[in-house]
């Protein structure tokens, strides 16, 4: 109680990480997960964690829900000490993981009831409230039928609910709409910013770029376990500054062409068969992009300007792109960005 | 300025004990509704012990005419084989649920629980006590089945709370200790490998043919096998006079095996839980 006191006289953050680290394995084979991350999650909003698969995200996350323990750095979420007072946080949180099945042989109305029950909700609250959750996710036609009927779109507004039954202020959703179709991911949208506006704080994981926009007020980009950016998606997106240009050349014109356009910025990672290129003084070198590749000889095949997207400022931070990135198109160290270069070696 | 948690009106006053006894009756209510969901595992366990009772019953029945065996074994082979479908059934239904606890940990509904503020002992209790309801239920249908075809409980209504005592206990042991496997390997298919060896064990008993016309080292690992004795106490309540040796076999052994069970049961929660 003394630490709550303590921790509310200093802020209100009801998540807090300092330092954080994971490692899995021992010696030589021990593999660093999460490597000392840094997090504030102010109150009531909507904080995304976006990196891709192994980044570290849900290692994170599962040590803020207590499922994990930190090798190194604390940890407080909702005032408590996710170490010494797991028990208390747990009381505290709502978390929906994304590999926590669901237990296909019960009904949604018997998973709520179970979780209630878990959450010391007594027998009349906790009916209550698994009617109002049910009919709050849509789900109240199907309550009675067994969770394995259920479509993915519902398995995870049941998730969602569930982790609803005991009214949590912080919620951790981990990657909440991955493999779901566009419709089932609107909907679930819908409901975190509901949720969101009454005043609960999320942090959400996602590898999404468009979720992270849509929804987080504001983002941290994790890549090999460190966070490489972390602010609101605008502002990150400002810093990246600069438009990119991105052109497809015959493969034998590639070397060629990505001289040309490195006169006019910094060569950007683009999906693969594109160059792309930051353009230093913004639209306005369109043009004369053009004209240099075309007194080169070279034929430009497709042309396209974007203005500073999420995975721009994702490119920026990590060397290679999230959306479309493959192996074969993360950058060479000669591309990198400096500071990647340097954190890569340093990982080695 | 403080940071609320969950509406404390809504939360039930309970101790810690409350907690883990209200914990472990939904996990438990849960295991069994699941098991009865499933009856294409459930089944086998009614199934496979009957079908042996017919098949020995049909090979062996030519015991009962052996003087020393209805003088001091049992007074029929349809009396003898009662006990060796219960223990058979009850064997079956207990490696089904540790199974059941092992899917929990691979598909992540363990880790749900694990998210939540339970009571982490309520979770080993709840699957352990589910295989004691199965295994009441088991012994009363098969009692149902085997009065109807031709046995009698000679020991009366006592040894028949002995019987099903008897059941539940071994249930009890039997599943704490797959539980325990199950909890340390996290994969249903280390569970039901183990299977074979618990068969074998029953085998190797006398819970199929009594251990007077065993010889040789198939004799010697009956007498040392404890499922002889388990199996045996619950024969004595069909087919003798009720007696405090068929407590003594058919509760107390099974019950020192589930002390044992339980604790590498939880050992193994605790060896999971710190690992993470």
């Amino acid at each position: 109680m003394q630490e709550l006191v303590e921790y509310n006289l200093v802020t209100q953050a009801p998540i807090i990480a300092t330092g954080l680290s994971r490692s899995f394995g021992t010696g030589d084979n021990a593999i660093k997960a999460v490597d000392g991350v840094d997090l504030e999650v102010h109150q009531g909003e909507i904080f995304g964690f976006l990196g891709p698969n192994g980044a570290g995200k849900s290692t994170t996350v599962r040590m803020l829900t207590t499922l994990l323990k930190p090798s190194a750095g604390t940890a407080f979420v909702a005032g408590y000490d996710v170490v010494k007072d797991a028990d208390k946080v747990r009381r505290s949180i709502g978390v929906a993981l994304q590999d926590a099945a669901i237990d296909p042989l019960m009904t949604g109305r018997e998973l709520l009831t179970l979780q209630a029950v878990l959450y010391g909700l007594s027998k009349v609250a906790g009916k209550n409230r698994g009617e109002e959750l049910l009919e709050r996710v849509g789900l109240t036609a199907a309550a009675d039928r067994r969770v394995g009927t259920y479509s993915g779109g519902m398995r995870r507004r049941l998730d969602l609910a569930l982790s609803l039954v005991h009214e949590p202020t912080v919620l951790f959703l981990d990657e909440p709409t991955t493999g779901l179709d566009p419709m089932s991911r609107l909907t679930l949208w819908e409901e975190v910013k509901r949720l969101n506006a009454g005043g609960t704080t999320v942090l959400l994981t996602t590898q999404y770029l468009e979720e992270a926009d849509q929804l987080a007020d504001r983002i941290a980009i994790i890549d090999h376990g460190h966070i490489v950016r972390q602010g609101a998606p605008r502002e990150l997106k400002a810093l990246v500054g600069s438009p990119t240009l991105s052109i497809s050349v015959a493969s034998s014109e590639t070397d060629e062409a990505r001289s040309i356009l490195a006169r006019f910025g910094d060569l950007r990672p683009t999906s693969e068969g594109t160059l792309g290129v930051g353009l230093a003084r913004g639209a306005e070198d369109v043009a004369a992009v053009i004209r240099a590749l075309d007194e080169a000889g070279l034929k430009v095949r497709h042309l396209e300007l974007d203005e500073p997207s999420l995975d721009d400022v994702f490119a920026e931070a990590t060397g290679y792109r999230l959306e479309g990135a493959d192996a074969a198109n993360k950058p060479t160290e000669s591309e990198a960005a400096p500071e990647e270069k340097k954190s890569r070696r340093g990982r080695k | 300025m403080s940071v609320s948690i969950a509406d404390p009106k809504m939360m039930a006053s309970s101790s810690s004990a409350r907690s883990l006894l209200r914990h472990t009756f939904v996990l438990t209510r849960r295991s069994v509704v699941g098991r009865l969901r499933q009856p294409a595992v459930l089944a086998p366990a009614f199934i496979f012990p009957l079908f042996f009772a017919a098949l020995g019953s049909a090979s062996f029945n030519k015991l009962a005419s052996d003087p020393y065996f209805t003088a001091n074994i049992a007074t029929s082979f349809m009396n003898y084989a009662v006990a060796g479908a219960v223990l058979q059934g009850v064997l079956f239904g207990s490696t089904s649920a540790a199974g059941d606890l092992a899917t929990d940990i691979e598909q992540g509904f363990f880790e749900r629980l694990l998210a939540s503020p339970i009571s982490r002992t309520a979770i080993v209790l709840g699957r352990l006590a589910a295989s004691m309801v199965v295994a009441v239920v088991q012994v009363v249908i098969f009692m149902a089945i085997f009065v109807v075809a031709g046995a009698r409980i000679e020991s009366g209504p006592i040894g028949f709370i002995g019987l099903i005592g008897g059941g539940a206990l071994l249930a009890l042991a039997m599943s704490a200790m797959m539980a325990g496997l199950a909890i340390k390997s996290g994969s249903p298919e280390v569970v039901q490998g183990a299977f074979p060896l618990v068969f074998v064990l029953m085998f190797l008993s006398s819970a199929f043919f009594p251990r007077h016309y065993m010889k040789g080292w198939y004799r010697t690992v009956a007498d040392w096998n404890p499922l002889s004795h388990i199996v045996e106490g619950m024969q004595g309540f069909m087919n003798h006079e009720l007696s405090a040796s068929q407590f003594a076999k058919s509760w107390l052994i099974p019950f020192v095996l589930a002390v044992i069970g339980i604790a590498f049961a939880l050992r193994a929660l605790n060896n999971r839980l710190a690992a993470s």
